[in-house]
């Protein structure tokens, strides 16, 4: 089959889901199927931009390439759905989360005034247009399933993407907490750090880069938690799978993250998850005392769920290689067998 | 953002003022909501946009029309047919002239000399007898900048009366259920019906199919909830079908508490109509939000129910047999009534809550008060862009890009 896979790009910016949808095209590249990536930059701002780049997307003609047709589009996140093809269907990472969920949050990106309002439900509407004209409409988890059902009243399929590929191993558990997620707000990296000002015994390790970096960077100074907080950065994938393999247990809690591949890689490498309650997607495989421990959005709570992963190591591992169970079933197989399905 | 909102509250005893007295809180955490003064016809300073709640009773709604032509703004369309309405803000304000004008408007020179017949008094008032035929709904939809109603076929009656405008249709929000004991009259299985009793809500034909299934189980119970309409007779119908003396329990008006305990002790709800004026039921919401199963006549919003909620009972010679066939199987099949009872508390979760209602009104508001800007501007950059390129408005590629816009409303 001639599939292409549809995603916007924002230059100089690589995530998820980019990994992803690059992934996806090679895993239908090894199944026989011509696949190819196809992308067109988005800018959101500022004003009604957010529209006007979406639309770039219609004007697109993906019936056919070079002569030949191409059978199907498999777009991924906002706004690339808005595409036209026949054989339309979405695999929904992200709904453009500004105009849903983080609206009047400080992540959010529209005001009071008449205008942005009446801008974030035009965002709403595209998506419900767009969503509504695809053969099929597939969400990472459930909680963008819900968020879809809710904000158009789309029944998604629930498909969850396998994490990258790495060398995970498990090299025991050590002493440090890690992190690994790009450096914005929303992941909420400030909290670790906070619980770690709180317990003098947690080293943590923040892998990823970001618009946060500096900000956080300065946390960890006026904290003092020079030595027990280290910045890696963007880090190779031995590199990585090394961090994952040492580590005690790996943080996540973004706020109402859509899915995200963490807590999968945390438990290819039998490493409990630490999260909050209200980190969404994450819960869907994060069971508290049973593949890593969830505690409410505060730092002293998740100091002492820190404090209690280090003197119950026994336990991490447990947890750990249950979450391996959960994650091993998530695969590249079923996962393409089912968006061709 | 400031909305004004027209409605009816109670303690007037509407429907539309049970509505409000729902919505209007909800509503209030997403926006900044301005209750208009009953008989206030003037919007509030400094708001973005009104919401006029219209029905087709003059006496409640008269002063929101009168708002409404002052300044359009959202209409949320109660009823369809609004000619009780028309004729109340016309002839019942001594406006002759008002009625002609709205009869041949909608209707033509044929309507203008059957206003006549009326006004007249050489044919009965057409509200009465004939109100669907002649809705007059552009009385009211003129002056509409967008519409609000509850259903499809609400939205295709609008559409049918020449509305051009946006249409959102926007489900009923459903009650919280009170914490009530059920109240039960005697009976196996007890059969309610909650609303005004009259030939329109189809208790006759309730009555008959009844009475042919209460000879086969003498055990259930007809419960007959609501004020009996002037010149309905009814004791003498329960009279001739002998369910004067038993069968039949009667409460005209209720209070909204008792409603609900009375409703919780029903183990089936009818609620049958013909005419329709493209209403919804508060009362079937209810209903639903109770789990019951439902007998529904099958038009307008009521057709629209799913059919695992609600047995349709069509409005054709064949609806007694049919009220029948459904009160029997319902009567004596629990398993059913479970099931659809599931599926109808499921529907009420899910396509009435009032959070999501609250949030389409929301969203309904902002477009109405931000969306042409919005409009304008995507326009203006696609349009810059375009020219920027060569392409002007007469080309083949303007069209293109014109069509593009338009299927995913971006347009105008």
């Amino acid at each position: 089959m001639r599939i292409a896979v549809v995603r916007p790009q924002v230059p100089f910016a690589r995530g998820g889901a980019e990994i992803m949808s690059d992934r996806l095209v090679e895993e239908l590249r090894a199944r026989g199927h011509e696949a190819d990536l196809v992308t067109v930059p988005f800018k959101w701002y500022p004003g009604a931009r957010v529209l006007t780049q979406a639309f770039l997307w219609r004007l697109l003609d993906l019936d056919e390439a070079d002569g030949r047709p191409i059978d199907l589009v498999v777009a991924t996140k906002f706004p690339s759905y808005l595409v036209r093809h026949a054989n339309k269907r979405v695999w929904v990472l992200h709904q453009f989360r500004q105009a849903y969920e983080l609206d009047r949050t400080e992540l959010g990106q529209f005001g009071e005034s008449a205008e942005d309002r009446a801008l974030r439900r035009k965002v709403q509407q595209l998506d419900g247009v767009a969503l509504r004209e695809a053969a099929r409409v597939f969400a990472t988890s459930q909680n963008v399933a819900e968020r879809l059902r809710r904000s158009t009243g789309l029944d998604a399929e629930v498909l969850p993407h396998p994490p990258q590929e790495l060398p995970y191993r498990c090299e025991g558990y050590g002493d440090f907490v890690l992190s690994v997620n790009r450096l914005d707000r929303a992941k909420r990296i400030d909290l670790l750090l906070e619980a770690a000002a709180l317990d003098s015994a947690l080293e943590v390790v923040v892998v990823g880069d970001g618009p946060d970096r500096g900000r956080l960077e300065e946390l960890a100074r006026s904290r003092s938690l020079d030595g027990r907080a280290r910045f890696a950065g963007r880090v190779s994938e031995e590199e990585l799978a090394d961090l994952y393999g040492r580590c005690l247990a790996v943080y996540y809690a973004p706020v109402d993250e859509d899915f995200g591949m963490v807590p999968f890689e945390a438990f290819l490498s039998e490493k409990p998850v630490l999260t909050t309650t209200d980190a969404g997607g994450p819960l869907e495989v994060v069971s508290d005392g049973r593949t890593g421990l969830v505690v409410p959005p505060e730092a002293r709570e998740l100091a002492r769920a820190a404090e209690w992963l280090r003197s119950h190591r026994e336990e991490a591992a447990a947890y750990g290689r249950a979450g391996r169970t959960i994650a091993e079933g998530v695969t590249w197989e079923r996962v393409v067998e089912r968006l061709l399905s | 953002m400031k909305v004004a909102y027209f409605s009816p509250f109670p303690p007037e005893r509407t429907g539309v003022a049970d509505y409000s007295a729902l919505l209007a809180p909800a509503l209030a955490r997403r926006v900044e909501l301005v209750i208009a003064r009953r008989g206030r016809t003037r919007a509030p300073r400094g708001v973005a946009v009104s919401l006029y709640h219209v029905g087709n009773d003059p006496d409640a709604h008269g002063w929101i029309v009168d708002a409404l032509r002052r300044r359009p703004g959202i209409v949320v369309l109660h009823d369809v047919v609004l000619h009780h309405l028309v004729a109340g803000l016309t002839v019942g304000r001594s406006d002759g002239h008002g009625y002609l004008d709205a009869m041949e408007r909608d209707h033509g020179v044929v309507g203008r000399l059957l206003a006549h017949g009326v006004l007249d008094k050489r044919i009965p008032p057409l509200w009465e007898s004939r109100a669907e035929e002649f809705p007059l709904a552009s009385f009211v939809l003129e002056h509409a900048a967008a519409l609000v109603v509850h259903s499809e076929s609400a939205a295709r009656l609008a559409r049918a009366a020449g509305y051009e405008g946006r249409v959102h249709v926007i489900p009923h929000p459903a009650w919280p259920v009170p914490d009530v004991a059920p109240e039960r009259p005697a009976g196996e299985v007890v059969v309610g019906c909650f609303g005004v009793v009259n030939a329109s809500k189809r208790i006759p034909e309730l009555l008959r199919a009844f009475a042919s299934v209460r000879e086969r189980r003498p055990r259930a119970a007809l419960l007959l909830v609501g004020p009996t309409s002037p010149g309905f007779d009814l004791d003498r119908r329960l009279q001739r079908l002998g369910l004067a003396s038993e069968g039949v329990v009667r409460e005209s008006w209720v209070d909204e508490r008792r409603l609900w305990g009375l409703m919780a002790g029903a183990d089936v709800c009818v609620n049958l109509r013909n005419p329709t004026m493209g209403e919804t039921s508060g009362s079937v919401v209810r209903a639903l939000s109770l789990g019951k199963p439902i007998v529904v006549s099958d038009l307008g919003w009521f057709a629209e129910l799913p059919a695992d909620v609600a047995l349709k009972v069509p409005v054709d010679g064949s609806e007694t047999a049919v009220l029948e066939a459904a009160l029997e199987l319902l009567v004596t099949r629990p398993e059913v009534r479970g099931a659809m009872g599931r599926a109808a508390h499921e529907l009420a979760a899910r396509a009435h809550d009032l959070e999501r209602v609250a949030d389409l009104y929301a969203a309904a508001l902002e477009e109405a008060a931000g969306g042409e800007r919005v409009a304008d501007e995507v326009l203006r950059e696609v349009s810059e862009a375009a020219a920027g390129v060569g392409i002007s408005g007469d080309d083949a590629e303007a069209a293109e890009i014109a069509r593009r816009l338009a299927e995913v409303e971006l347009g105008r």
